[in-house]
C-alpha cells in the first residue's frame, strides 16, 4: 500500500502539472507520513541529498556553458564547422551536426545546444532554401551530443544516483565514441534527406579559411580540454576542473574574445543559478524518494518481475530501453536519471552490463526523450526558433530518430563502443 | 471587481522584489563558489597549502543557491512540469487546477519550513568541521525556502483568484508555459532572442 501511495501520488502530481521536483518531494513526504516515519528524516534526506562534493561540478558546468553561450563561442564554432564540412551535399545540415559535436563538448547541455546553435543556423538554413522542418529536426536531434560528449552534468547526476561508486571521468570518456557514432548516424540521415531533396552545397572556402576559423575557435574548444583533461590527468578533481573551466571561460570570453559584457555576465549568472536550482532541487527531493524506493525494495522486486517474464538478456535490455523511451517522452531527463537509475541499474548489472555502459545507454535514451513529443524541451525550443509547428516537424523527423535508435541499439548490445576508451585509461 | 487587480499589484511588487533579492544572493553565492574553488587550486599548486575549508563552505553555498533559486522558480514559474492536463482544460478550469497545484506547493512549503526548523534546532549544537559554525546552517536555507515557497504559492493563488473574479483568464501556469511544453523550453526560448542579439553582436 505504501508503495502504491508513493508511485500513485507521484504519478497524480505529475499528471496534473505539479512541478516535477515538488511532485517527487510531495510523494516522498506523504509516504514517510503514511509509514509513520519521522518527517524529520525525509527533510534530512532532502538536505543531505545535495551535500555531495561531486555534485558541486554541476553549477560549474552550467555556468561555464552559459558563459560560452553568451560569450561568442557558438558563432566561432559554427564558422569552423561551416568552413570544414559546409561543402558537402546539404552542407548546412552537416555543419549543424558537426557544430553540435563541438559545442556539445563545451556546454554539456542539449537545450543550450539547440538554443545557441539553432538561433544561429536555423535562420541561415531557411534563407538558403532548406525546409524549416529539416533545419529544426537536424538541430534538435544533434543536440543530444551535448549530453553524450563530455563534460555533461547529466552524467554527474547519474553517478550520484548510482550511489557514487563509479568514476565520473571514466563515464565522461565512455560517452565520446557513442556520441560521435550517433552524430555520424545523424550526418548520414541529414545527407540522405539532402540528396533526396536536392539541398544546396556551400562552396569550399579554402584551407586558409579552415585554418583561421580553427584558430579562432581553439581557445573556446580548450574549455572542454581543461575540464576533461584536468580530471583525466588527475591534476584536478572533476569538481575543481569544472570551476577552473568556468574561470577559463570568463577569461577567454572577456579578455580574448572581448564579447562578454557585464550585462551578459550577469545574465549568465542568473540563468546558471536558475538552472542549478531546478536541477539540484530535483536531486534533493529524489534523495527522499530514493530512500522510500529502497525501503520498499523496489529495485529487487523489479528485477525479479523482469526475470519472471523472461530471462533472455536481449529481451530484458530491449524492455528497459522501451520503458525508458516511453518515460523520456513524458518526463524531464534529470528527474528520470534520478528516479530510474536506482531502479534499473541493478537489473542491468545483474545481466552483466557495466554501470558505465548502462549510464551511456541511459543518457542517449533519455536524450532522445528531449526530442520527442508530447514533452521534449529540445524539440520545443527548436520548433520555436524555426517557427515550425511541432506536429509538422515531427512528421519528417523519423530518419533522425532512426539514426539515434540504431546508435542506441549498438550501444546497448556492443559494450566495446562505450567501454574501450574507459578501459584504456585503466 | 476593480479592486482586486490593484490589491494584486500591491502584493506582486514586494514578491517580485523578494524574488530578485533571492536571485542576487544566489548569484553572489555562485560567484563566491567559483572564486573559492579557484583559490583552492591556486593554494594547492602555487602556495603549496590547500585551503581545507573550501569544501565545507562550498557545500553550504550550494545548499543556499539550490533552496533560494528553487523557491524563486515557483514565483517565476520556471520549474519543469508536465503540462498536458492543463493544456487540455478550458481556461477557467485551468485556473482552478492551478490554484489546486499552488495549494499543494504551498502546503509542501509549510511542512518543509516547520520540519526543517526542527532539524535546524536539532543540529544547532553540532559544529561543522573546519568552519566552526553550527551544523544548523546547513538546513537553515530549507527553512527560508519553505517559507518562500509558501509565500510565492500564495501570491500565485491570489493572482489566479483575481483572474477568475475579473474574468481575466490569463495563462498563469505553474511553469509559465501552458501549451504542453515544459519550462526549460520556454525559459530557453525567451532567452533565444537574447542569445540571438548577442550572437549578432558577436558576429
Amino acid at each position: 500500500m505504501g508503495l502504491a501511495i508513493l508511485l500513485g501520488l507521484f504519478a497524480l502530481c505529475i499528471a496534473i502539472g505539479v512541478p516535477v521536483a515538488y511532485a517527487i518531494g510531495v510523494a516522498a513526504v506523504a509516504t514517510f507520513a503514511y509509514e509513520g516515519l519521522p518527517l524529520l528524516i525525509a527533510f534530512q534526506r532532502i538536505s543531505s541529498g545535495i551535500s555531495v562534493f561531486s555534485l558541486l561540478a554541476i553549477p560549474f558546468f552550467i555556468f561555464a556553458g552559459e558563459l560560452m553561450l553568451h560569450g561568442g563561442i557558438a558563432a566561432r564554432l559554427v564558422h569552423l564547422a561551416s568552413s570544414s564540412v559546409g561543402w558537402m551535399r546539404g552542407g548546412l545540415g552537416q555543419v549543424n551536426v558537426f557544430s553540435s559535436m563541438l559545442f556539445g563538448g563545451i556546454s554539456g547541455s542539449a537545450v543550450a545546444d539547440v538554443s545557441a546553435l539553432g538561433s544561429l543556423l536555423i535562420p541561415v538554413m531557411k534563407e538558403k532554401g532548406y525546409e524549416p522542418e529539416y533545419a529544426v529536426n537536424v538541430t534538435v536531434t544533434s543536440s543530444i551530443a551535448g549530453i553524450m560528449i563530455p563534460p555533461s552534468h547529466n552524467m554527474i547526476l547519474y553517478v550520484v544516483a548510482a550511489g557514487g561508486g563509479m568514476s565520473i571521468t571514466k563515464l565522461f570518456i565512455a560517452g565520446i565514441v557513442p556520441g560521435v557514432l550517433m552524430c555520424l548516424g545523424l550526418a548520414i540521415a541529414a545527407r540522405w534527406i539532402a540528396v533526396k531533396k536536392n539541398y544546396p552545397t556551400e562552396p569550399f572556402a579554402g584551407w586558409i579559411v579552415v585554418l583561421s576559423t580553427a584558430i579562432a575557435a581553439l581557445p573556446g574548444l580548450f574549455t572542454a580540454v581543461i575540464i576533461v583533461g584536468g580530471a583525466l590527468s588527475g591534476v584536478f578533481t572533476v569538481t575543481e576542473s569544472g570551476a577552473i573551466g568556468a574561470i577559463y571561460a570568463i577569461v577567454i570570453t572577456a579578455l580574448a574574445y572581448r564579447s562578454l559584457t557585464l550585462e551578459a555576465f550577469w545574465l549568465a549568472v542568473r540563468r546558471s543559478v536558475r538552472t542549478t536550482g531546478m536541477v539540484m532541487i530535483l536531486v534533493a527531493c529524489a534523495s527522499a524518494f530514493g530512500y522510500m524506493l529502497a525501503f520498499y525494495r523496489v529495485p529487487e522486486q523489479l528485477t525479479s518481475l523482469l526475470y519472471y517474464f523472461s530471462d533472455n538478456p536481449i529481451i530484458i535490455l530491449l524492455t528497459l530501453n522501451v520503458i525508458l523511451l516511453i518515460l523520456g517522452m513524458i518526463m524531464d531527463m534529470a528527474a528520470l536519471i534520478l528516479i530510474c537509475t536506482p531502479i534499473f541499474l541493478p537489473v542491468a548489472t545483474s545481466l552483466g552490463m557495466d554501470p558505465i555502459q548502462f549510464g551511456v545507454m541511459l543518457m542517449m535514451n533519455l536524450g532522445l526523450g528531449l526530442c520527442t513529443p508530447p514533452v521534449g524541451a529540445c524539440l520545443f525550443v527548436g520548433c520555436s526558433i524555426g517557427e515550425v509547428p511541432i506536429e509538422k516537424a515531427v512528421k519528417s523527423i523519423w530518419p533522425f530518430y532512426l539514426a539515434i535508435l540504431t546508435a542506441l541499439v549498438l550501444i546497448t548490445f556492443v559494450p566495446a563502443i562505450s567501454m574501450t576508451l574507459p578501459n584504456l585509461i585503466g | 471587481m476593480g479592486r482586486q487587480p490593484r490589491f494584486l499589484h500591491s502584493m506582486e511588487r514586494p514578491l517580485a522584489l523578494l524574488a530578485k533579492v533571492c536571485t542576487c544572493i544566489s548569484g553572489f553565492c555562485l560567484i563566491l563558489l567559483v572564486v573559492t574553488f579557484g583559490w583552492l587550486v591556486f593554494g594547492r599548486y602555487i602556495l603549496n597549502s590547500t585551503p581545507t575549508w573550501v569544501e565545507q563552505l562550498a557545500l553550504l553555498l550550494i545548499v543556499l543557491i539550490t533552496f533560494l533559486s528553487s523557491a524563486v522558480g515557483i514565483k517565476e514559474k520556471t520549474h519543469l512540469s508536465v503540462e498536458i492536463l492543463p493544456y487540455l482544460l478550458k481556461k477557467r478550469s485551468r485556473s482552478v487546477l492551478y490554484i489546486f497545484i499552488y495549494l499543494i506547493l504551498g502546503g509542501f512549503g509549510l511542512i518543509m519550513m516547520v520540519q526543517s526548523y526542527h532539524l535546524t534546532v536539532f543540529n544547532w549544537s553540532t559544529i561543522i568541521p573546519l568552519l566552526d559554525i553550527p551544523e544548523g546552517y546547513r538546513t537553515l536555507p530549507m527553512v527560508i525556502s519553505g517559507g518562500l515557497v509558501s509565500l510565492f504559492s500564495l501570491g500565485n493563488i491570489l493572482q489566479e483568484i483575481c483572474s477568475l473574479l475579473t474574468k481575466d483568464h490569463r495563462v498563469n501556469s505553474p511553469n509559465k508555459n501552458s501549451s504542453g511544453k515544459n519550462t526549460q523550453s520556454e525559459e530557453t526560448t525567451n532567452n533565444t532572442s537574447e542569445q540571438s542579439s548577442l550572437s549578432e553582436e558577436n558576429s
